[in-house]
């Protein structure tokens, strides 16, 4: 019997015990992965922003508009190699609980900068060349079903037509993908000239620019320079990185990374409790055998191996099944979630899961192998 | 009968008795389901808090008047003429010079630096005609005073002040390329209100290139019966195309959202982390009565029956689960009652809310507890009913 056996063996004397213990691991891991999978949608924006792309909007607050013309002069200002601006149109679909992510954007340069969104070539020319044709990510083609060619008639809750209606009229040109599972496709994106020739209110206005910058090294002065070529007008700007406003954006839901933490840590609290509570029980049951081990040579090292060993077993079997769990469970939730952003289990959460297992196991193992190593043997042997 | 109970209040006695001997499983059981329970708790208070402050929010007789399809104030536009037309409304309640109660309002978002981030956050500004105050009652300025109109003057809710920086009484700010004095503080009994900024309507819409239009009308019915009538006179003319809710019911719809989001985040949440209390309360009684199992036998032979074996082992389990569950609720009490927090709201601005602990929610708090206990007893308390007899003799 391999030393390995020993500890297989061992694990399983007291099957129920050892199940239940799993079990408290497999829910803690199951949290983790669930929770780390929540947090990094709703990161996903820091994390794939463009280091060279910064967002200028009105200085006031993101929400309020500033002139088209802004878009032409900042794209003389040097360092900028292009310049796409995007409208939010406030849409949803039939009723307004179908509410959508929905930008009246640029076509041309808002696709040329977000190098991100994937669609066939023929989709692309498609788009481009008819007005009211609309472009639909991903995750919104399949919560509605929606395919290319569909007429899509979207509402806003903002705007006006200028004959009255509420309604505009689309056909869908392609379905938008993300070239990493963290590019969020959760969006439809649709000409901004066909809402500003249509729209009641709101002219010569749009919402806010994507500057892209020929050198990340550049950004500072560049903000710097669009934002002096705007001060003491009506509209006043603010360049920020994209990566910093959408930083500031994400965090004005509140601190959801203290919640996550918080959970994320009292479950393992508890199961650093449970397991290390099982293990220590487990050597105290055993105390007479560990010593009748040393007797027959066990070294102490083995004998604290053969604990530590046990534990980390406990541990690794336990995360491993919370882990393929959490990775179930996130295929399950993507569609539900997708409004939090791309709800995509990552490998960086395995890998630190695995670091979690292993903490896990030596910690809570700690405690019992020494205790077991350091068993007396003639004490041992005589209280029985 | 009587003997029977004897009975179990002699084994539930001796059970308790040897809990110390089992110090630290025990605690580590209460300790779990006092994590469990916090946890659950925490995520109830958040909700209980929000859905307090929203819902709270708003009269029975104050109709808030919202373009057609906009949901939201933020979203609205009203014009002039709109505005004009709805003050003949039917069924509005008139100031003392015959004026109709009715104010017309600008909804903007301007940034405020939240206190806890640094980050800048969506905070609204609203603009106020002169009736405002008449129209909304249940607001007292409760430092400071009000703003005078025309003037770069603005009251905050109690919350702004809290939560963003830069906002106490006294203080120049600027805000939406102006500066402006904080000349005063408002209550508004813990409502949305306070989460707002208020300033003159006339200078918000200079400054926001509004010209005469307006986003949303505040109108005091004559009675919450008035909405019926101010529905039909605003769907029988072609140029008003609104909206028009009862205050409570506008925010009522609000508070929705957000509060289900924070429950359906908290349940799921608690009840999973419940099944790994539970593998640990089980493990803890079931060695509870592998400890005792001689004990049991011996009482067994002497004419003690099962069931007071069953009955002592599930009050130690269900005692336990108790502490856990209370300790838990007072943690949770001390930690996060009261705490302000601040998130996103319907208006797509910063709605700041207090953490709210109730007695119902404790309660669910502690069922959640005992129903842990009652399973983790269960299967234990089964086996120690069961134990032969001939397990007295046993080695041990």
């Amino acid at each position: 019997m391999t030393f390995i056996d020993l500890i297989r063996k061992n694990l399983f004397r007291k099957k129920l015990r050892t199940i239940l213990t799993v079990i408290a691991i497999f829910v803690a891991f199951l949290i983790f992965g669930v929770l780390a999978t929540f947090q990094n949608a709703l990161n996903a924006g820091v994390e794939v922003a463009g280091a060279d792309r910064l967002i200028t909007t009105n200085r006031i607050n993101f929400t309020l508009p500033m002139p088209i013309a802004y878009a032409t002069r900042t794209a003389s200002v040097s360092g900028v190699s292009r310049v796409a601006h995007a409208e939010w149109f406030g849409g949803y679909y039939q009723e307004t609980r179908n509410f959508l992510v929905a930008f009246a954007i640029d076509p041309q340069n808002y696709l040329d900068i977000y190098r991100e969104y994937l669609m066939p070539p023929a989709q692309r020319e498609t788009f481009l060349r008819d007005k009211t044709s609309i472009l639909v990510g991903k995750a919104v083609a399949d919560q509605y079903g929606w395919k290319v060619g569909d007429r899509l008639p979207l509402k806003s809750n903002i705007y006006r037509q200028k004959n009255g209606s509420d309604t505009w009229d689309f056909t869908i040109a392609g379905i938008v993908s993300g070239d990493d599972a963290r590019v969020d496709t959760n969006l439809v994106m649709f000409h901004y000239a066909y809402l500003a020739d249509t729209r009641s209110f709101g002219d010569g206005t749009t919402g806010w620019m994507i500057l892209k910058t020929t050198d990340a090294k550049e950004n500072a002065r560049v903000m710097r320079e669009v934002d002096a070529l705007f001060a003491n007008s009506a509209f006043e700007t603010e360049t920020k990185t994209e990566q910093a406003f959408n930083k500031a954006f994400a965090e004005q839901l509140g601190d959801l990374g203290f919640i996550v933490t918080a959970v994320v840590g009292a479950a393992f609290v508890t199961i650093l409790l449970i397991v290390g509570n099982t293990m220590m029980l487990t050597v105290r049951e055993r105390t007479g055998e560990i010593a009748v081990m040393k007797t027959i040579g066990f070294t102490t090292k083995r004998i604290f191996a053969l604990v530590i060993g046990e534990s980390m077993l406990l541990a690794v079997f336990g995360g491993v099944l919370g882990i393929a769990m959490a990775w179930l469970a996130s295929l399950a939730l993507a569609s539900a979630m997708s409004r939090f952003g791309p709800f995509a289990f990552s490998f960086d959460t395995a890998l630190f899961a695995f670091a979690l297992m292993a903490l896990l196991g030596l910690f809570t193992g700690l405690l019992p192998a020494l205790r077991a190593m350091n068993t007396d043997v003639v004490t041992a042997l005589g209280r029985k | 009968m009587n003997r029977l109970f004897t009975q179990i209040a002699a084994v539930t006695m001796m059970n308790l008795r040897s809990l110390p001997q089992r110090l630290w499983t025990s605690l580590a059981t209460v300790v779990a389901i006092a994590l469990v329970t916090g946890v659950l708790l925490a995520f109830l208070a958040m909700a209980h808090g929000f859905q307090a402050t929203v819902a709270g929010t708003g009269a029975p007789d104050v109709a808030v008047v919202v373009r057609k399809g906009s949901e939201s104030e933020i979203n609205s536009i009203l014009s002039r003429e709109q505005v004009l037309l709805m003050q003949q409304a039917p069924g509005i309640a008139k100031a003392a010079d015959g004026k109709p109660l009715m104010s017309a309002e600008l909804y903007v978002i301007v940034d405020g630096l939240k206190k806890s981030s640094g980050t800048k956050a969506n905070l609204p500004l609203r603009g106020l005609g002169p009736l405002a105050g008449d129209v909304r009652r249940g607001v007292r300025i409760s430092a400071g005073r009000m703003f005078r109109p025309g003037t770069a003057e603005l009251v905050v809710g109690r919350s702004v002040s809290k939560q963003f920086r830069g906002f106490e009484l006294g203080q120049k700010i600027r805000l939406a390329s102006q500066n402006w004095v904080v000349v005063g503080e408002f209550d508004a009994g813990g409502t949305v209100f306070e989460s707002e900024i208020w300033a003159d309507v006339a200078l918000l819409q200079g400054l926001f290139q509004r010209g005469s239009t307006v986003q949303t009308m505040r109108l005091r019915m004559d009675g919450p019966q008035a909405l019926a009538g101010l529905r039909a006179y605003s769907d029988g003319d072609p140029r008003l195309k609104l909206d028009i809710k009862s205050e409570v019911d506008y925010y009522a719809r609000q508070s929705r959202s957000i509060g289900d989001l924070i429950l359906y985040l908290g349940w799921p949440l608690a009840i999973a982390m419940s099944f790994g209390a539970l593998a640990g309360a089980l493990n803890t009684m079931f060695a509870s009565v592998d400890a005792r199992t001689r004990e049991i036998a011996t009482m067994r032979a002497i004419g003690f029956r099962g069931l007071p074996a069953f009955i002592g082992t599930m009050v130690e389990s269900l005692l336990l689960a108790a502490a856990g569950g209370i300790v838990g609720a007072i943690g949770t009490y001390l930690l996060f009652d009261g705490l302000s927090a601040a998130t996103l709201g319907s208006n797509f601005t910063q709605v700041v809310f207090s953490l709210q602990l109730s007695s119902d929610l404790v309660l669910q708090g502690l069922i959640l507890a005992l129903v842990i206990g009652v399973a983790g007893g269960v299967f234990p308390a089964w086996r120690a009913a069961r134990v032969p007899l001939l397990a007295a003799f046993k080695e041990q």
